[in-house]
């Protein structure tokens, strides 16, 4: 029962920082990522909380932020008036001490040998003043996403996974639609054709050990078996970083990424290549 | 013996049937005429499209003005037929005399009499109503090249000229390259099936070449070719009608070995062998 | 040996002729008839038919980059990530061996895919199904489940009405625009799935959509949506209530038609309509051109001459026509999203610029142009068919052209000696006057110029006349200028002629002799046959013989206008160049002729004897 309430304890950590991730993007956009806070009660889970350590951090980034261009949303008076201040892309979002939004960091390697339940409840990609809430979001393989428009007005949510089939939906009005992914997938580009700025990203990954920072930057994954693993952050801009950490009972290791200036218009990878002359032997992001 | 008489029998049955059928039928002659005319029409109408395919080439409808003139030609000799002896003429001639003086054919008669001048006023006035058509315009396909061009500022006598390319390097390597050229510019109109048939095939007039037709390349040295190609349409003689043709001279994109490497393709993709100056010189 | 023309001589051309005059070479219009395909199709190996038939564009590797591909806006087919527009299946679905087959059968219309049904044999193929399958990991995921799509609604007016109304609920004019002709806010903002440039389909052009221009091909796009582009599927509206299943075939009905029932047929005469009541139309609104005929002319590419552009955003333009006998007002209408230069398109146009092939020398190099239409004639008629080069004349034969930019108020005429060198002809030579109008994606330019200007530096256009005309448009906003633009080849305007006398005439007096000529027939029978029993036998023989006097001459003349026909079809070949034309029209005449005097020699001699 212990154990039990151990598990439970930890996934709430992970949903919570979720929500912190998703909100972290924005300026209230809305309860984006909060569904699913409540009930995410996977069945049983290889993880022995009682031996199970953490890793903690910071994503930083140095140099001059780039401009972020502004966006004219004139041409749509309902969702410029949900918005104080002149909306702008989304690509770079820094925060203070040198913090980076937006970066998604997930165990790349070192979960190979476990499986995990997929969670029942979903996370959602809210559509609000013509923004994606949250700009960037991390989901499990056959999670599902509920997909919200909260504008009232034609959104197109157009998915371009490579390693995934992709999706095209449209949402003329206020309305949800889910759709899931069912192969790891870091990134998914995800856009809207109506309003050419709308941009977002999902990550899909096989297990709960992922999360996006927010503006402070900080970043943690709980609960996680001891072991050697392989951490990567990713960020649309600049690219991706690896750091290789040894998780032990009970401590928390570090990791610290920092981003640079120079990294800027790195190939950012969306998937990895299809590689056409062995497609038996394709290697997906989990193994 | 008797089983064979019975195939004998039964391979003549359709005949006998025939022959009842045209002895109960076609036994005037002049219903034998308009048998012998509406045999004619069908055969040129509907036979003479079957006849090209045999051979191996394209078939297409006869058209109205030959359809016309043939039968013109079958009505003669038809009227050669029937006055060939006296009393067959006479014979012939009797129904179009009974229509023409017998009472009791009061009503054919009549009949004639209203639709043969309906007719003739119909045709006279869908012949006297203004024309709207556009003029009538002729269009030599291959017209004859001249014996030597200047490509790209130098003289290139074509006369007897082979294509170099078939007696250096690889022919796939040619191919290769004929067939990266030929995507790249000639693609849009002459299409990915080489019939001409491209998605800018249809916007010009007259239409881009095909290839695959028995009567283009096939029929073409690859000199004769190469000058197509070089100079496009712009250096066609007048009968071609240089104004029209949306072929544009090559010259000024491609180099020599190109223009010969997609001949190569050409001849290749389609399986049609160039005509060779032999050919040409057994003529003589 | 093979029997093969002797190309040298001359001695025989093959003329192809679309002259109802002559007979002649007819047949060998079959020359350039349909191609039967009869030595493709022994290959059953669709890796062997991919290569040779498909790489080129899709490349070997299939990854949609063979070498025709940067010519070609939408590129061809990625089938590395199977991503098919056309299918049965639910946006993200793979699609059916049908669905795939009908694209390799049918093609994409509207774009460099054509329809192998006629090339291929069904062999091949259904190899090249299995093969394209073989480019991406996903087929050997379990096979597809297509959508069940059920029978369309029946099209009714209510239903079209419902149609319009669901095109404002589900907002299809942020791309398509309210009038469909792709011209909506978000049209220029739209990028295909690999990140080029796309444009929202013009839906007055169902003949071009991707995947069949058909209600029920219009309803399927709507539900599977067209993977690869920005099109979404709507099915989830329907699943979430938002708006009903036959709502969305009322839409479809809506959507086909904004296009006309059938593809325009191509003419190549357009007619400009006499107007003997109405005044000539000074504007584009005019009513007259709600009732005046409208002649569809398509248009490709410029890719004669450098700089070549293989991406025109002008497929084609509707051209109307009337003239009063003293003044010409010619409409030309065609879509085009915007009034260029504008800049919301700006940034569309370059990304054009950079995707496209073969960047000739002199390629432009920025978007932002004006939009253009030329219209242009011969300067003169020449005798024969002789006309100037179609791309804006020769050195030889000079183009008469009316340039109209989106710019300039007005338009000028201009005498061009090829493409890019027009020289407007003085300000006291301008005769031409011209309207634009822009609205929901389209311009309507209407040019109104008398038929003669009294200049002799312009074309003279005479009623009852056929004269030479063509087109060339460009889109400045799809980064066309310059010889960067869309053309035609030469069509023809011909003025309405009021009715001639003759035509009223011919027909009665034809009718009356023949008749004459009946009764004439049927009396001669009688006396041949005693039925006339008033007349003696001399007076019998005697009118006996006035009718066959006159039989033979009306032979002897009908065969001399026969051989006159032929003199001038004579006359014409040679005129026209064609020597053998003339040569054999001159035999046939002159055969005719010796053959007319014959029976009215014969005839008056015969008759003569016979006394």
């Amino acid at each position: 029962m212990i154990e039990r309430f151990g598990e439970l304890r930890n996934t709430a950590l992970l949903v919570s920082m979720f929500v912190i991730a998703g909100c972290g993007g924005g300026d209230g956009g809305g309860g984006g990522a909060s569904a699913g806070a409540a009930d995410a009660a996977p069945a049983e889970s290889p993880v022995d909380a009682a031996t199970a350590g953490n890793v903690a951090g910071m994503v930083t980034f140095s140099g001059t932020a780039p401009m972020m261009a502004e966006i004219n949303m004139n041409s749509e008076a309902v969702c410029a008036a949900k918005h104080s201040t002149t909306p702008t892309e989304e690509s770079f979002v820094g925060g203070e001490n040198g913090g980076l939004a937006n970066v998604f960091v997930y165990v790349k390697q070192g979960l190979e040998s476990l499986t995990f339940p997929t969670p029942a409840s979903a996370v959602v990609l809210n559509q609000d003043g013509c923004t994606y809430r949250p700009h960037v979001l991390g989901v499990q393989v056959g999670q599902d996403i509920t997909i919200r428009n909260s504008d009232g007005l034609m959104h197109n949510i157009n998915a371009s996974p490579t390693e995934n089939r992709p999706f095209n939906v449209s949402q003329p009005v206020n309305m949800e639609t889910n759709r899931s992914f069912s192969t790891a997938e870091v990134m998914v580009p995800v856009r809207c054709d109506v309003h050419g700025w709308m941009s977002s990203w999902i990550g899909v990954v096989d297990h709960p050990y992922f999360t996006v920072s927010g503006p402070d930057g900080s970043v943690a994954l709980d609960g996680l078996p001891p072991g050697d693993y392989v951490i990567e952050a990713w960020h649309e801009q600049f690219g991706t970083m690896t750091s290789n950490v040894t998780v032990a009972t009970g401590e928390t290791a570090e990791i610290s990424f920092e981003f640079t200036e120079a990294m800027a218009g790195a190939s950012v990878p969306m998937g990895e290549p299809i590689d056409l002359l062995h497609p038996d032997g394709h290697r997906t992001v989990d193994h | 013996m008797g089983a064979l008489k019975v195939v004998f029998r039964l391979l003549g049955a359709p005949f006998r049937l025939i022959s009842s059928v045209m002895g109960r039928f076609l036994n005037t002659p002049f219903r034998q005429a308009t048998a012998l005319l509406v045999f004619a029409y069908l055969l040129i109408e509907i036979g003479i499209p079957f006849i090209p395919p045999l051979v191996g080439f394209p078939s297409a409808p006869v058209p109205n003005t030959v359809v016309l003139e043939y039968l013109v030609i079958a009505v003669v000799g038809i009227l050669l037929w029937v006055s060939d002896n006296e009393e067959r003429w006479s014979e012939f001639k009797q129904p179009i005399h009974d229509v023409l003086v017998r009472p009791d054919r009061r009503v054919a008669r009549g009949f004639l009499f209203v639709i043969v001048p309906a007719l003739v006023a119909a045709q006279t006035y869908l012949s006297a109503r203004p024309d709207m058509s556009a003029p009538p315009s002729f269009r030599a396909i291959h017209p004859a090249p001249p014996s030597a061009i200047t490509f790209q500022g130098e003289q290139i006598v074509l006369d007897g000229l082979e294509n170099p390319l078939r007696s250096t390097g690889s022919l796939e390597e040619h191919y290769e390259e004929g067939k990266r050229v030929y995507y790249q510019n000639c693609l849009a109109c002459h299409g990915d099936g080489l019939q001409g048939r491209g998605h800018y095939a249809q916007i010009f007039n007259p239409a881009p070449l095909n290839f695959q037709d028995g009567g283009t390349i096939a029929m073409l040295t690859e000199s004769f070719v190469f000058w197509r190609i070089a100079k496009g349409g712009p250096g066609l003689p007048n009968e071609g009608n240089p104004w029209n043709s949306a072929m544009p001279a090559w010259e000024n994109f491609l180099t020599a070995d190109e223009i010969w490497s997609v001949i190569v393709f050409l001849y290749e993709q389609t399986e049609h062998e160039p005509r060779t100056w032999e050919e040409e010189g057994e003529e003589h | 040996m093979r029997v093969l023309p002797n190309l040298r001589s001359g001695g025989w051309f093959k003329v192809l002729l679309s002259s109802r005059h002559i007979t002649f070479s007819s047949l060998l219009l079959a020359a350039s008839l349909p191609f039967v395909p009869t030595h493709l199709g022994a290959q059953v190996d669709g890796e062997v038919v991919y290569n040779q038939w498909c790489a080129g564009c899709h490349g070997e590797d299939g990854a949609g980059t063979g070498p025709a591909a940067n010519t070609m806006l939408p590129r061809p087919r990625d089938f590395t990530l199977a991503l098919y527009q056309v299918r049965t299946t639910a946006t993200g679905g793979l699609p059916t061996d049908a669905d795939m087959l009908k694209v390799i059968n049918e093609g994409m219309p509207g774009t460099a895919m054509p329809g192998w049904e006629d090339v291929l044999t069904e062999g091949d193929r259904l190899a090249l199904v299995d093969y394209l399958k073989t480019f991406s990991r996903f087929f050997q995921d379990d096979p597809p489940t297509p959508l069940d799509f059920g029978r369309a609604t029946p099209e009714t007016d209510e239903a079209i009405a419902r149609g319009a109304e669901v095109y404002q609920t589900v907002e299809c004019w942020r791309c398509h625009g309210q009038q469909g002709r792709g011209d909506g806010e978000s049209a220029p903002t739209l990028n295909d799935a690999a990140g080029f440039p796309i444009v929202a389909a013009d839906l007055t052009e169902n003949w071009r959509f991707n995947g069949g221009g058909e209600v029920e091909e219009i309803y399927r796009v709507l539900r599977t949506g067209l993977d690869g582009t920005p099109m979404p599927t709507f099915s989830d509206i329907v699943d979430a209530g938002v708006i009903t299943n036959e709502d969305l075939w009322s839409l479809a009905h809506y959507v086909r038609r904004l296009s006309p029932e059938d593809e325009p047929e191509v003419r190549e005469v357009v007619t400009a309509k006499l107007l003997t009541d109405t005044p000539l139309p000074q504007t584009v609104e005019d009513i007259v051109w709600e009732e005046a005929e409208a002649f569809y002319v398509p248009l490709a590419g410029q890719i004669i001459i450098k700089p070549r552009w293989f991406n025109p955003r002008v497929d084609g333009v509707w051209v109307q026509a009337a003239h009063d006998g003293r003044e010409l007002a010619l409409l030309v209408s065609w879509g085009d999203p915007s009034e260029s230069p504008d800049t919301l398109w700006a940034d569309f146009g370059e990304r054009v610029l950079t995707t496209m092939a073969p960047g000739d020398e002199g390629s432009a190099s920025g978007s932002g142009a004006a939009d253009q239409l030329v219209v242009q004639f011969p300067q003169e008629l020449y005798e024969g068919q002789e006309r100037p080069y179609f791309l804006q004349g020769d050195a030889r034969r000079p183009a008469y052209t009316w340039t109209w930019q989106s710019d300039v108020t007005g338009a000028f005429e201009s005498i061009a000696r090829g493409m890019g060198t027009a020289a407007r002809q003085a300000d006291a030579e301008q005769h031409v006057r011209a309207t634009a109008q822009h609205a929901d994606g389209q311009w309507k330019v209407l040019f109104v110029r008398p038929l003669d200007t009294g200049s002799e530096e312009d074309l003279a256009m005479t009623v009852g006349q056929a004269v030479p005309m063509a087109f060339q448009a460009w889109d400045g906003d799809n980064g066309e200028s310059g010889n960067q633009g869309a053309v035609s080849t030469w069509y023809f305007l011909f003025l309405e002629q009021p009715t001639p006398i003759a035509v009223y005439v011919q027909p009665p007096v034809a009718l009356a002799l023949t008749l004459l000529f009946g009764l004439l027939v049927v009396r001669q029978a009688r006396l041949g046959s005693g039925m006339v029993r008033e007349l003696d036998a001399s007076a019998r023989r005697k009118r006996i013989a006035r009718t066959r006097q006159l039989a033979g001459m009306g032979v002897g003349v009908i065969w001399l206008g026969m051989a006159f026909g032929s003199y001038q079809n004579s006359r014409a070949g040679w005129e026209a160049g064609h020597a053998d034309l003339g040569f054999w029209w001159a035999i046939i005449g002159g055969l005719l002729a010796i053959a007319g005097l014959g029976a009215l020699v014969g005839t008056w001699i015969h008759t003569r004897t016979s006394k």
